[in-house]
């Protein structure tokens, strides 16, 4: 296998640098990997051919500044927009009930042995489910804090929820590629606010590292993780939820009785969920 | 003084021209399962298979061969897949996306489907599948750095082998047309004598040009005859 060695010769007050430190873009791109990179220490080895150098101040200077930086990263994502959906629209008025940190979710995580991650996903996931339901729902209304659903016009309320937030960076996966899972939780509850399925929605995105670095990438692969979950939802919400037999049903108009209907409600146990074929956890 | 110059001259230009250059092979092969043509106003799609399938096919790779196909007088009408994919969410995403062409009567049968193909003239969807990687390497290199400079000394070779197939959905018919495929592989060379002379084989664009050019006559080839 290909070894690459670099050493650096710092001065002695200056020579107490880690591996893995270095900014070593340059080399990714290449045949030549982070991992193959190793500084040696403060040691001059003969034979060793150096080039001369006019500003050696710029050097140590760019040489700090790249120590510096790359030990942590933040990552803030701006507010995706879904497209418009080619859909058959749910013919009931919903209600949206989000909860505080889907307006302000921000993950963050320490790889092992290398950098800090913060990614602050800001108001995209609360942007995604309003934007999803209104395409996807005849009616949509999203609740403050202080409203009371069950005092709206409303069939059903679904309340969105984050279950987990995860990612790996190239160096995890040893590809180019950033990789984002998030998976949701859905609760529908009726009319009465009774809770009628509760749904995991599991979604994945995934984009390769561009010259414009890992931040980008992690951005698009975190909106390509909600547009995977906005499919989803769009494939299999009714069929997994059943939440268009919510619809108020019209009033039984006067005249001769009619013979009464049998249970219009589904059996919420018996739903399961579009991943996986495992059982839902209405309950 | 003036040829003592050209003296040095000539080998650093030598040298520039090398380093431009590895060792490159490549195979190319097409099997064609129905009869292509494109008229005025059709347009194509290219499309990366889905990584939920396990696909990684590189989203730059995807942009050169819609550049290569589109480009010069016979290019054909390249849609960006980008825009494809908007206009026709959710059923182009990378879960919901049609694995086969069976699949495809009943995604055109789902609202507005075909109304949105039909809008942007599109005739054919070519899948890819595959992707670039470094498949060897070896050598030594070392390099030092120092207040006083630095350089390098060593040699260090890799191999990266390039493998993608392009499968040709025509949208007419909703049935495979073909598949057109490249195998190409690239060895770099990088000695150094206190500076590194890169000799890159630049094999994923050999990859992109080979295929483009092979599914530019795949697709024309018919109509021409």
């Amino acid at each position: 296998m290909l070894k690459l060695q670099i050493a650096l010769i710092l001065p002695a007050s200056q020579s107490t640098v880690e591996s893995g430190q270095l900014g070593a873009g340059r080399w990714n791109s290449g045949a030549l990997r982070r991992s193959d990179i190793r500084i040696l220490g403060p040691i001059v080895t003969a034979g060793r051919v150096y080039l001369k150098v006019m500003n050696r101040s710029a050097i140590l200077g760019t040489l700090l500044a790249g120590l510096i930086s790359g030990c942590s990263s933040n990552v803030t994502l701006q507010t995706p927009t879904i497209p418009e959906p080619l859909l058959e629209q749910i013919p009931i008025s919903v209600g949206l009930r989000m909860p505080d940190n889907f307006q302000h979710f921000v993950h963050e995580e320490k790889v092992y042995g290398r950098d800090e991650w913060s990614i602050d996903l800001g108001r995209s996931n609360a942007a995604l489910f309003e934007q999803l339901f209104g395409h996807m729902f005849a009616g949509l209304r999203v609740l403050g804090p202080d409203d009371d659903p069950q005092l709206l016009p409303l069939d059903a309320l679904i309340e969105p929820s984050i279950d987990a937030f995860e990612f790996s960076t190239p160096d995890q996966s040893n590809t180019e590629a950033f990789a984002v899972w998030i998976r949701y939780r859905l609760k529908v509850y009726d009319r009465d606010g009774q809770l009628v399925s509760n749904w995991p929605v599991s979604a994945y995105g995934k984009s390769q590292t561009t010259t414009m670095g890992g931040s980008e990438a992690l951005q698009r692969a975190a909106v390509l993780a909600m547009r995977d979950a906005a499919a989803l939802m769009i494939m299999k919400f009714d069929n997994v939820t059943r939440i268009s037999s919510l619809a108020e049903k019209p009033a039984p108009e006067t005249g001769p009785a009619a013979e009464p209907e049998s249970e219009q409600a589904p059996e919420a146990d018996v739903q399961t969920t579009a991943l996986e074929g495992t059982q839902d956890e209405t309950g | 003084m003036k040829q003592d110059r050209r003296l040095i001259k000539a080998p650093a230009v030598i040298l520039m021209a090398l380093s431009s250059a590895g060792c490159i092979t490549s195979t190319v092969q097409d099997a064609r399962t129905g009869v292509t043509g494109i008229g005025e106003g059709e347009s194509v799609v290219i499309m990366a298979k889905s990584y939920h399938l396990g696909n990684e096919t590189e989203l730059k790779y995807i942009r050169c061969i819609e550049d290569s196909l589109s480009r010069g007088k016979d290019g054909l009408r390249v849609i960006p897949h980008d825009q494809f994919v908007d206009s026709l969410f959710p059923w182009f995403e990378p879960r919901t996306a049609p694995a086969e062409t069976k699949n495809l009567a009943k995604l055109m049968a789902r609202p507005g489907v075909a109304d949105r193909i039909e809008e942007q003239g599109i005739r054919y969807i070519i899948w890819l599948d595959g992707d670039t990687e470094r498949v060897a390497g070896g050598g030594s290199l070392s390099c030092a750095a120092g207040p006083g400079g630095g350089g390098c000394f060593g040699f260090a070779w890799w191999q990266k082998d390039a493998d993608y197939d392009a499968s040709v959905w025509d949208l007419q018919g909703l049935e495979s047309a073909g598949t057109v495929s490249a195998d190409v592989s690239g060895t770099s060379f990088m000695p150094a004598l206190v500076i590194p002379l890169p000799f890159i084989a630049r094999t994923q664009a050999r990859a992109c040009k080979t295929l483009a050019d092979q599914l530019h006559a795949f697709i024309v080839q018919d109509e021409a005859a």
